[in-house]
């Protein structure tokens, strides 16, 4: 009788166990192929599957350790309860976008969790204390991982760590869960049941590995938190490596487990995979983190998950359940023994399934059709366990009810299975679908997902028939945050990319204008109509900006004076350094500076001035440009001088992120560099633009050089519709020399006669190109584009005008014949005219 | 308005009304009746007899005309085998084909499994009768 209770209390348990399995199974089948988010299946399986199991099956062996009483029915019921409700909550409160159920569901987690702690911290203070009592400071080691872990997940998911926090908190988040509340769960679990699934006894060692391997991991994984935190990735890289080492000695252990009797029943196999995997998972991941910078964690990381959540955890706790359940279900030794078959018939097949499934989805670069077998072949081996496992654990049940009752279950079942597929084809039915242009029809309350992305909104417009409460699902589907602004009222926060928000709007009786908020990206077009009734479509709202723009009537005074406090861009250029290693911060700030004589606009700005700082060195050098934003939107850098893939080193930086971008020069010339975030055009337009100087391997050297970046002026706010309108007309307010309108007009660059004077320039656009000529010289000698064009001497040939289109860069070489002021211009006059000028004031020789 | 897609149409869906009424008779009606009114072997031969009767009744009449004017509306309608992935009308068909292949399925191993196992064919027959109502679920999504 004794037996009994404790029997019946696991085989409930076990079935929340089962159930969320079979979800995460069949979502994973249909998540992967509709394109869904791996956010749901992940949350499932670790939060529903894997934590249940862990709350049921650690306080389990607890007891066994312990030798202690079994705690109270209503407190196990709670906890896993409380778990369960929690995990509902968060799991409904990300899909529906409601972060206050996502954040009190966190809260429920991490109380269940802590509940939990309490009462194996109880258990432990009073019991006896077993061999291996050790085993429950594991648990409690996961708990105190959870606890941080949970928090730290429900910061992200309601935003509250803010988008410059986002990857640190991310990182952690993934390794306090991971490798905390799961995987010391695992490991301290191994130790007892290893040699039980083997059939041998518990080894000589076993007491003072499992001290130690906890100090390591425990240790490591708070340093490598610490460090993710910290933003130090050595610091991170060297925890992880310590948490490694407690894995190896671990290890130990339970290699000689295995040598002394080998595995032979599926449960242990399943065990000896998963723990290969765990080995492999956790070495890559500490390779990862010490390579990978914050931002890129995410991506990479996901390479990583079906190592751990498919290798290790499922097979893990597919393992331990093939071998618990049967002792769960109880029955005596003949009924044990034969429920063991049941569960471990046809694993061959299971472990190859499952190992080739983790094989295909870790491999990178496998086409999608194969992903998606693997991911079909991990579900079928988890549902074919949850199959065998519910037919163990109710078929006894089955067999005692009446004929009636039994065609009545297979009534029932087979209605909810009807049920459960026909909502699964209605939810296929219904997916993936995003016109540009969407009509709602029908009465009360109606929801239409509204994605932001590629600087559009979709649909991005949308007729309302009357009588219906609208809803909008606004989904950032972007790699950039956005949010979305209702001249209504309503507004979304910031969303980060993948993010959504729930905006009510409520009856729709007049027209009513979106947007994003984001600087430039509604005058970029990411703009959306909400239309009453079903009328016919109008133009979309930014065809408003093109026609009818009006060029400000009253030109800049370019004669009047600078602010007194005004310096010029120096122009003045020192030579190449000697180092070939050129490490350099560039920090993006967005500050006010003066543009024009008396005229200051606000501008976006790499280091502080537009043009940004000039980068010099030779072919052959390494470049190292450590990127901050430290800006309000997100910008990122683009060096034409570099040969890279753009997707790492040239991605937008949110506001508080930095990134390292590293290239060797090996071509010479004057290169452009650039924002690269999208709008570009706006990003340029507004002052983010530098040189980087690479000498040709012949230079030779010349009394004086220079350096002029020719733009464009565009006066306003930045990202405001007047302004945008004025950049996609190409028509700035000024042209400038080195960010300013008749800059060196008032304050000339210096020159000596007979001198010889090199003068790079690099045109930036974003519209026009530059004339470059110098009023009163001749250039004997010419270099564009990384060509030699002119040079001294051959054939006597002069030269009047560097011509560069947009992003094109040169220099040339001249002499001043006699002192005198010779006025430098962009020979295409009107540019001339509106700033492009300078003056070179040359004086006698020699001085 | 009236044309032959308008008959081609009706065929479509007084089959599918047929089916499924059918299949909600047999177990609405018919089977209730036969528990309470006929005696043990009695029943067992006359709900064998009308089971096999509506399953002939299905694989010849039923399914060809279904399929048949099922095709020939989605050749109207401009679907091609290659676009049945598409979001909207197309995914909304796919969806659609799987569950009646799926509830073929299951009606024929309702037949196969009577006999020898009861339970599962008569949880074989409530899920193809709920996928049948799910089909007409989806086929009224088609229509709007």
């Amino acid at each position: 009788m004794a037996g009994r209770p404790r029997g019946s209390w696991l085989v409930a348990a076990n079935a929340v166990v089962l159930g969320w399995l079979a979800a995460v199974a069949g979502s994973v089948v249909l998540f992967d192929p509709l394109g869904l988010p791996d956010w749901l299946p992940v949350h499932m399986f670790l939060l529903g599957a894997v934590s249940s199991a862990i709350l049921i099956w650690s306080e389990h062996f607890a007891v066994a350790v312990l030798h202690s009483h079994q705690p109270a029915l209503w407190t196990r019921v709670a906890r896993l309860a409380a778990l369960n409700a929690g995990t509902l909550a968060v799991l409904v409160g990300r899909v529906a976008g409601v972060p206050a159920l996502l954040a009190a569901g966190a809260v429920t987690v991490v109380a269940a969790v802590a509940g939990h702690m309490l009462l194996l911290w109880r258990l432990r203070r009073r019991a006896l204390r077993g061999q291996l009592a050790g085993i429950v400071e594991y648990y409690l080691a996961a708990g105190v991982a959870l606890l941080a872990g949970g928090t730290i997940g429900a910061l992200l998911g309601t935003g509250v760590g803010g988008t410059g926090w986002h990857d640190r908190l991310f990182a952690a988040h993934v390794h306090l869960n991971v490798l905390g509340w799961v995987l010391l769960t695992v490991l301290g679990t191994l130790f007892m049941l290893w040699p039980v699934v083997l059939r041998t006894r518990i080894g000589a060692g076993t007491v003072a590995a499992m001290r130690w391997s906890l100090r390591l991991v425990g240790a490591g994984l708070a340093v490598a938190i610490a460090g993710m935190l910290a933003g130090l990735r050595p610091m991170a890289a060297a925890g992880l490596a310590g948490y490694l080492a407690g894995v190896a000695v671990a290890g130990r252990p339970l290699l000689s487990a295995a040598r002394a009797r080998a595995p032979r029943s599926g449960a242990a196999w399943q065990l000896a995979a998963a723990m290969g995997w765990l080995a492999v998972g956790v070495t890559a991941d500490a390779v990862i983190v010490a390579v990978t910078p914050a931002a890129e964690l995410h991506q990479r990381l996901a390479a990583l998950g079906p190592v751990l959540l498919v290798g290790v955890i499922a097979q893990a706790l597919l393992g331990s359940l093939a071998h618990l359940l049967p002792v769960a279900a109880g029955g005596g030794p003949q009924a044990v023994r034969s429920a063991t078959s049941t569960m471990d018939r046809g694993w061959p097949v299971r472990l190859a399934a499952l190992n080739l499934a983790v094989g295909l989805l870790a491999v990178p670069g496998l086409p999608g059709p194969v992903r998606v077998a693997g991911w079909w072949l991990a579900a079928v081996a988890v549902i074919d366990v949850v199959a065998r496992a519910v037919w163990l654990l109710a078929g006894p049940a089955i067999s005692r009810l009446t004929p009636q009752r039994r065609t009545g279950l297979g009534v029932a079942a087979g209605g909810i299975a009807g049920v459960v597929l026909t909502v699964l084809a209605v939810l296929v039915a219904g997916s993936g679908i995003a016109p540009t242009g969407a009509t709602v029809g029908g009465t009360g309350v109606r929801e239409v997902r509204v994605e932001l992305g590629n600087l559009r909104i979709t649909p991005s417009v949308l007729t309302v028939a009357e009588g219906v409460y609208l809803r909008l699902v606004v989904v950032n589907r972007d790699t950039q945050p956005h949010d979305l602004r209702l001249d209504s009222g309503q507004r979304t926060a910031l969303l980060e990319a993948g993010e959504q928000a729930t905006l009510d709007v409520g009856q729709v009786d007049h027209e009513i204008s979106g947007w994003c908020t984001v600087a430039g990206h509604r005058a970029a077009g990411m703009t959306m109509q909400i239309r009453p009734g079903a009328g016919p479509a109008a133009p979309p709202a930014e065809a408003h900006h093109h026609d009818g723009l009006t060029i400000p009537q009253t030109p800049l005074d370019l004669a009047a004076p600078f602010s007194p406090g005004f310096t010029p861009y120096p122009a003045g250029l020192d030579p190449a350094p000697d180092a070939t290693v050129h490490r350099v911060e560039l920090r993006v700030t967005e500050r006010e500076l003066e543009v024009a004589p008396g005229t200051q606009q606000p501008m976006w700005t790499f280091g502080g001035t537009a043009p940004g700082p000039v980068l010099r060195g030779k072919v052959g050098d390494l470049f190292e440009i450590t990127l901050h934003n430290d800006g309000s939107l997100g910008h990122g850098i683009d060096f034409h001088a570099s040969a890279l893939a753009p997707n790492g080193p040239m991605r937008t930086l949110a506001p508080g992120e930095r990134l390292t971008y590293r290239f060797r020069a090996t071509q010479a010339g004057i290169w452009l560099y650039h924002c690269s975030t999208a709008p570009v055009l706006h990003h340029v337009g507004n002052g983010m633009y530098g040189a980087v100087i690479i000498d040709p391997p012949d230079l030779p050297p010349v009394d004086r050089e220079y350096v002029i970046v020719a733009s464009e002026l565009y006066l306003g706010q930045p990202g405001s519709p007047e302004q945008v309108a004025k950049l996609r007309a190409g028509t700035p307010d000024a042209w400038l020399f080195n960010g300013a309108a008749a800059g060196y007009t008032h304050n000339p660059l210096p020159a000596a006669a007979g001198e010889r004077v090199r003068v790079w320039v690099l045109a930036v656009g974003p519209s026009s190109g530059v004339s470059f000529h110098v009023i009163g010289t001749r250039f004997d000698t010419v270099y564009k584009e990384g060509a030699w064009l002119l040079r001294p001497g051959s054939g006597r040939g002069g030269s009047q005008v560097l011509d560069l289109a947009a992003a094109q860069g040169g220099f040339v070489e001249l002499t001043f014949p006699e002192p005198g002021d010779y006025p430098f211009v962009d020979h295409n006059l009107r540019h001339a005219d509106a700033g492009a000028a300078g003056i070179f004031t040359v004086t006698g020789p020699g001085r | 308005m009236i044309d032959w897609w308008t008959a081609v149409r009706f065929l479509h869906v007084t089959g599918a009304a047929l089916w499924v009424g059918g299949q909600l008779l047999l177990t609405l009606v018919v089977l209730p009746l036969a528990r309470r009114a006929l005696p043990a072997e009695q029943r067992a031969t006359v709900l064998t007899a009308v089971g096999r009767r509506f399953g002939r009744l299905t694989l010849l009449a039923f399914l060809p005309l279904q399929v048949a004017t099922g095709v020939a509306l989605a050749v109207q309608a401009g679907v091609t085998p290659a676009e049945l992935a598409e979001p909207g009308y197309e995914r909304t068909l796919a969806a659609k084909l799987i569950l009646v292949t799926v509830a073929m399925l299951a009606s024929a191993g309702h037949g196969i499994l009577a006999r020898r196992r009861p339970v599962l064919a008569r949880a074989a027959a409530t899920f193809a009768l709920v996928c049948s109502l799910g089909i007409v679920f989806l086929a009224t999504a088609l229509a709007s």
